[in-house]
C-alpha cells in the first residue's frame, strides 16, 4: 500500500551533515540530535553540537524551555541561507537528556544497514 | 508499492498455523509497516482485511515514534502520525464509542469504560512525545494505518533506540525466517 503523506525526518548525525551529503539540501526533512550550546531568546535560534559539528535550529514554532548543556532532538526542514549556512526550521522538538549518544550513533548505523538489506531482499 | 503483492497464503492453514504472526503484535519499523500489502479476501471465512509482510499475514502491530501530527475531532476520533526516523505511520484512535451503533448491543458500563480508556489514550498522544502504539492494521483511502488499541508514553529517550534494535533482531531472527519457511 502507499505510504503516508507526512514527511519523515531522516535520521542524521550532525558530523555527517555537510555539503557533500545528499540530505544537505533546501527542504530536506531531518531529525537531528545534539547538546544545546546556545539559545537566543529574541530570535528563538538555538545552536546544537555533536562532536565538532554544530547546527542552528529555528525554534519559533516550538513551545518548550531550553537549557544550555542539555541534549535536544529536533525534527524539521533544513534551509540553506544565502551563505549556504544551514538552519533547521524545527516543527517538533524534545529534551533528550539521558540519551546514550554513543549507543544512538552505533544503532543508527545498524538501522541504516538493516534498511539497505531489506531494500535488496 | 512493494513487489510482494502476489505472495498470498495458499490456503486457510497458513492463517491458523501456530507459528503464524496473525494476532501477534508484530514490532515493525515505519518503512516496513508502510510496505505492508493489502489483500481483500473474497471468502467470508477469512478476515476481509488482511495485510502481508513478505507473504506472511499480519493483523496487529506495535510501533514506536515521535508524535508529529495530531488532528482531534472530539467524541469522534483522533488521527495522529508518528515518526520513527524510517518513516511516518498514520494512526486512528476512535472516540465515538458512546454514539456508535457498533457498541449499542454491548453493556453500557463496558462501553463507558472503553470510551474512558480511549480518551486517556488520546490525551497521551501529544506532539513531540515518544509513544509506543499498539493496534490493528487497517487501510484508509489506499494508505495503511493503525487502528489504535493503546498508546503508552515513554519518557526514556533510549526507548526509541531499543525499539529499532528489537525490530532489527525480530525481523532477522523471526519474521524473515517465517517468510523463508513458506
Amino acid at each position: 500500500m502507499a505510504s503516508s503523506t507526512v514527511n519523515s525526518g531522516a535520521l542524521v548525525i550532525l558530523e555527517e551533515l555537510n555539503p557533500s551529503s545528499p540530505l544537505f539540501q533546501n527542504g530536506a526533512s531531518l531529525r537531528v540530535t545534539g547538546k544545546l550550546l546556545d539559545y537566543a531568546v529574541v530570535t528563538a535560534v538555538a545552536v546544537i553540537a555533536d562532536g565538532s559539528a554544530t547546527l542552528m535550529i529555528d525554534t519559533q514554532h516550538l513551545k518548550m524551555n531550553f537549557r544550555v548543556g542539555s541534549i535536544y532532538q529536533f525534527i524539521g526542514e533544513l534551509f540553506l541561507e544565502s551563505d549556504r549556512q544551514p538552519i533547521l526550521r524545527a516543527r517538533v522538538g524534545r529534551n533528550a537528556d539521558g540519551m546514550d549518544l554513543n549507543l544512538y550513533r552505533q544503532s543508527l548505523k545498524l538501522l541504516k544497514e538493516f534498511q539497505a538489506e531489506q531494500a535488496h531482499s | 508499492m512493494s513487489n510482494q503483492t502476489n505472495q498470498k497464503p495458499s490456503n486457510k492453514e497458513t492463517l491458523i498455523n501456530p507459528n503464524s504472526l496473525h494476532n501477534t503484535h508484530v514490532k515493525l519499523l515505519a518503512f516496513d509497516f508502510n510496505s505492508l500489502t493489502h489483500f481483500q479476501s473474497p471468502s467470508s471465512s477469512h478476515d476481509p482485511n488482511l495485510f502481508y509482510r513478505k507473504g506472511i499475514p499480519i493483523s496487529r502491530v506495535q510501533v514506536f515514534g515521535v508524535v508529529v501530527t495530531r488532528d482531534l475531532k472530539p467524541e469522534k476520533f483522533l488521527r495522529f502520525s508518528i515518526d520513527d526516523g524510517t518513516g511516518c505511520i498514520q494512526c486512528i484512535l476512535w472516540l465515538n464509542q458512546l454514539t456508535s451503533a457498533y457498541f449499542s448491543r454491548r453493556c453500557p458500563s463496558d462501553v463507558r469504560s472503553i470510551a474512558q480508556m480511549a480518551n486517556i489514550h488520546s490525551i497521551r498522544a501529544q506532539i513531540g512525545f515518544d509513544v509506543r502504539v499498539r493496534g490493528r492494521v487497517s487501510g484508509f483511502r489506499g494508505l495503511v494505518q493503525i487502528t489504535v488499541d493503546d498508546v503508552v508514553v515513554e519518557r526514556d529517550p533510549n526507548c526509541q533506540i531499543l525499539h529499532w534494535l528489537e525490530c532489527i533482531n525480530l525481523s532477522r531472527k523471526c519474521y524473515d525466517v517465517q517468510s523463508c519457511k513458506k
